[in-house]
């Protein structure tokens, strides 16, 4: 990671958050002395023809009805004659109309059952409505941003300045491409960067504290991100270690992709009030059901910030509830008509089970030695989403720790933990999870090793990520501490193995690695492995599998066989030969190349061992996974 | 003239002073209705049909930001409805109920834009000094008022003050100008 290329025309360093329910922009001008990071005001429509300015855009799109368009209603600043809406109002309208709101589009590109270039969003609605691919969803909010952001700024086009764009530690080379390419249909430029969500909520601290993370952190220290957003959880390691007497952060580890986060919270806790309702003889009809889930999300910040209070204080006090001594809370579904309070239903529910629910329910103690409960193959999958069968985040930590331990059955410890993500808004959340991990890792106070910590100074969760991504453009051009760690992941290419067919038996199929975990950008490798023989002229395609806890495997070593949670496999690999020049054979000889480019993409080709010839390998449209 | 037939005007003219106004007012407003009651079947199909054939510009719309904020807290705090629904036969506890979330909802409408914030940090009940030269529209001196300043007093109200002012921009038609919340129809 030597040069990073220099950009004579850049103004600004801008830091893109593309989240699963929110996006934010954080930027910060290139010839300012200090990193001074800022949010960008985020023009978007909250209702039909009007339009406010918020620091987060909702990642949700409205599909308009024809009959709605027109009139102006979903114009913006920078267009008119739109026949889709992104942002707040699109996210009010997906609780109204779910068949024409797309949501979590984010969560699709990474899922590598479908083909995330077909119209397939929102999930199963109606064929009158023209849908749209999650790349092309993640492209409109994107492209909404740089709109916001040209209006604003019309001397400093987007095109032309850093751009660093954050993307969950646990995306594979897949996900990140297809992220990639939508960034690049919106605008964004050809360098643009591509940072790890929980990295960059470590930037977001490191901006914060400055030259002070010295005494927080030491020599040896292991630091857990917790990322926990609306609708997934990221977990990633990163220890500090010594590199010629300076002090560096090394990311080491990262979590598998976990469709667990605060909505599932939320509907916890209005699945379980609705039982309450129901218990009275109140049957909630749809739309109320909404506006009941609604309801919850405010109780749950309410009632967990008043939990934090007591926990505390040690002991339940009616001063931190608020002032309200009843252990009761009443939660209401306000009338749908004109008629408010006619309309009102209300029923109560105790704080002792809604701390159950939520806290006991997400993040109950566990052994470290836990595993979270397998996933069902023919499951609950309402969206279409490989939604988690076990929602207890606690439990997937346990695992997560467990498998990058430093042998078997022996948990890595993490020493600080860093939170983020609007869940962790709630004291009693962070409390519980120090806890559980101080059960784990008990301190030794004679030896003078203290449980898991966190870490302290201020925290903006919501936009830490931007923050961070802004922050990290910043480091990266003017020079600053640098987070290393290279590939995530170790990654595979499937190869038949020769031999003797046996009917009715596939031949068995052995894992080549091809780039090790923890490869650095800016770097490639040959991998040696055996002649592999390709048909000129004809497509051949690879299987492609990505591993986040084999850590020793080299380029060139071959597995025959490994556990099912080691390899995920994902979208497979193709390239077509062309012919050779000079050659007869109709096939040709090659060995792997790999390679990870500066800007952390990466690349594998196929290298002649005959001359000089290669072919880049792309990811393949799947064809067999159209919607289902 | 008869003294019958006097009063009897005198009468006449009374009952007209007294239900005259009325009456008017009554028939104004059958009328309006009328014509509101006729205006969903008639006048909404209507729109594009009654536009002129040629591309001209369309009326600028008679549009107000008090509208756009009315319809701010109707959208996100039910805030219409609730004034404009009559409490009369609803329980204090039911009334409480819905409350509690227009209320909370009304709040993060005039804080995200107004930012609604105290003007004096000091304590209500605590004396102040008010310098010379203060802007009457940021002061009120209420008591015993005499002399110059600087005026020493008792604070009584620590003041609101909107810190910045984010009102949505309205981008609707001329048809739409005063809608605070537009009617819903549920389509099965």
């Amino acid at each position: 990671m030597s040069t990073s290329r220099e950009n004579e025309t850049a103004k600004f360093i801008l830091g893109f958050d593309l989240g699963t329910t929110n996006s934010v922009l954080a930027y910060a001008p290139l010839d300012a002395e200090n990193p001074q990071v800022e949010l960008l005001a985020l023009p978007q429509l909250v209702s039909s023809g009007t339009v406010e300015s918020r620091t987060m855009l909702a990642s949700f799109t409205y599909l308009a009805n024809p009959n709605e368009v027109g009139g102006g209603v979903l114009d913006l600043p920078w267009t008119k004659q739109r026949d889709f809406a992104v942002g707040e109002y699109a996210r009010r309208q997906g609780a109204v109309v779910p068949d024409r709101t797309v949501g979590a589009a984010k969560s699709w590109l990474a899922y590598s059952r479908v083909d995330r270039h077909q119209p397939i969003l929102p999930w199963g609605a109606a064929e009158s409505v023209a849908k749209i691919s999650p790349v092309t969803a993640s492209q409109r909010y994107l492209e909404h941003i740089v709109a916001a952001w040209q209006e604003l700024h019309p001397e400093a086009p987007v095109a032309e300045q850093l751009v660093v764009l954050t993307v969950p530690a646990s995306f594979d080379a897949s996900a990140r491409e297809l992220t990639r390419e939508a960034a690049l249909a919106a605008g964004l430029p050809h360098d643009l960067v591509l940072l790890e969500e929980p990295q960059a909520a470590v930037y977001a601290w490191l901006a914060d504290r400055g030259d002070r993370w010295r005494r927080a952190l030491k020599l040896g220290d292991t630091l857990l991100v917790c990322d926990v957003g609306g609708g997934t959880t990221d977990l990633t390691l990163v220890t500090v270690a010594d590199d010629s007497g300076e002090l560096v952060l090394r990311r080491m580890a990262v979590g598998n992709h976990l469709l667990v986060g605060g909505d599932n919270m939320d509907l916890a806790l209005a699945h379980f009030v609705a039982g309450r309702f129901a218990e009275k003889g109140t049957k909630l009809d749809p739309w109320q059901s909404v506006a009941l889930w609604h309801s919850c999300r405010n109780a749950k910040e309410t009632l967990l910030a008043a939990e934090g209070a007591e926990v505390r204080r040690g002991s339940p006090d009616p001063a931190a509830t608020g002032g309200a001594t009843s252990d009761q809370y009443p939660i209401s579904v306000l009338g749908r008509g004109s008629r408010l309070i006619g309309g009102t239903v209300t029923t109560e529910v105790d704080r002792l089970s809604v701390g159950q629910i939520l806290v006991d329910g997400f993040f109950p103690h566990c052994k470290v030695s836990d595993r979270p409960a397998r996933r069902v193959a023919s499951g609950f999958r309402e969206l279409g989403l490989p939604y988690e069968t076990d929602t207890a985040i606690t439990r997937h930590l346990a695992a997560f720790l467990q498998a990058h331990g430093p042998a078997p059955d022996q948990p890595i410890r993490p020493t600080h933990v860093l939170f983020n993500g609007g869940v962790f808004k709630a004291d009693i959340l962070r409390h519980r999870l120090l806890e559980v991990l101080g059960e784990w890792f008990s301190g030794d106070t004679q030896a003078g090793i203290p449980s898991p910590q966190m870490l302290g100074g201020s925290h903006d969760l919501d936009h830490a990520v931007a923050r961070g991504a802004a922050y990290y453009g910043w480091a990266k051009h003017r020079g600053g501490l640098r987070i290393r760690g290279g590939t995530a992941r170790a990654y595979y290419v499937g190869i038949e193995t020769a031999g003797l067919a046996v009917p009715g038996a596939p031949r068995p199929l052995k894992a080549l690695c091809v780039v090790p975990n923890g490869m650095e950008e800016g770097t490639e490798t040959d991998v040696p492995s055996d002649e592999i023989g390709l048909v000129v002229g004809e497509p051949a395609q690879f299987r492609f599998f990505s591993s986040s806890t084999r850590k020793s495997d080299r380029p060139g070593e071959l597995l025959s066989s490994w556990s099912l949670d080691e390899l995920d496999e994902t979208d497979s690999l193709e390239t077509t030969l062309s012919a050779v020049e000079g050659a007869e054979d109709d096939y040709a000889a090659v060995r792997f190349r790999s390679r990870i480019t500066e800007l952390g993409v990466l690349e594998l080709w196929c290298v002649s061992t005959k001359n000089n010839s290669r072919w880049k390998l792309e990811f393949s449209v799947r064809e067999d996974a159209g919607p289902e | 003239m008869d003294q019958l037939q006097i009063l009897g005007i005198v009468n006449v003219v009374l009952f007209l002073i007294v239900l005259g106004w009325p009456v008017a007012s009554i028939l104004r407003k059958w009328k309006a209705n009328k014509i509101a009651a006729e205006k969903p079947q008639a006048k909404i199909p209507d729109k594009t049909e009654t536009k002129p054939p040629t591309a001209k510009q369309p009326p600028k719309p008679a549009h107000s930001e008090a509208i756009t904020l009315l319809a701010t807290l109707q959208r996100e705090a039910r805030f219409v409805d609730f004034i404009k629904e009559p409490l009369d036969g609803y329980s204090d506890a039911q009334i409480g109920a819905a409350v509690r979330d227009v209320h909370r909802d009304c709040a993060k409408v005039l804080d995200r834009l107004f930012a609604i914030q105290p003007m004096v940090d000091q304590e209500e009940g605590s004396s102040v000094e008010v310098s010379a030269g203060f802007d009457a529209g940021r002061f009120r001196l209420t008591g015993n008022v005499v002399g110059d300043p600087p005026f020493h007093g008792r604070l009584v109200h620590h003041g609101w003050e909107a810190a910045e002012i984010q009102l949505p921009a309205w981008s609707g038609t001329q048809f739409s100008a005063r809608v605070v919340a537009p009617v819903e129809v549920e389509l099965a």
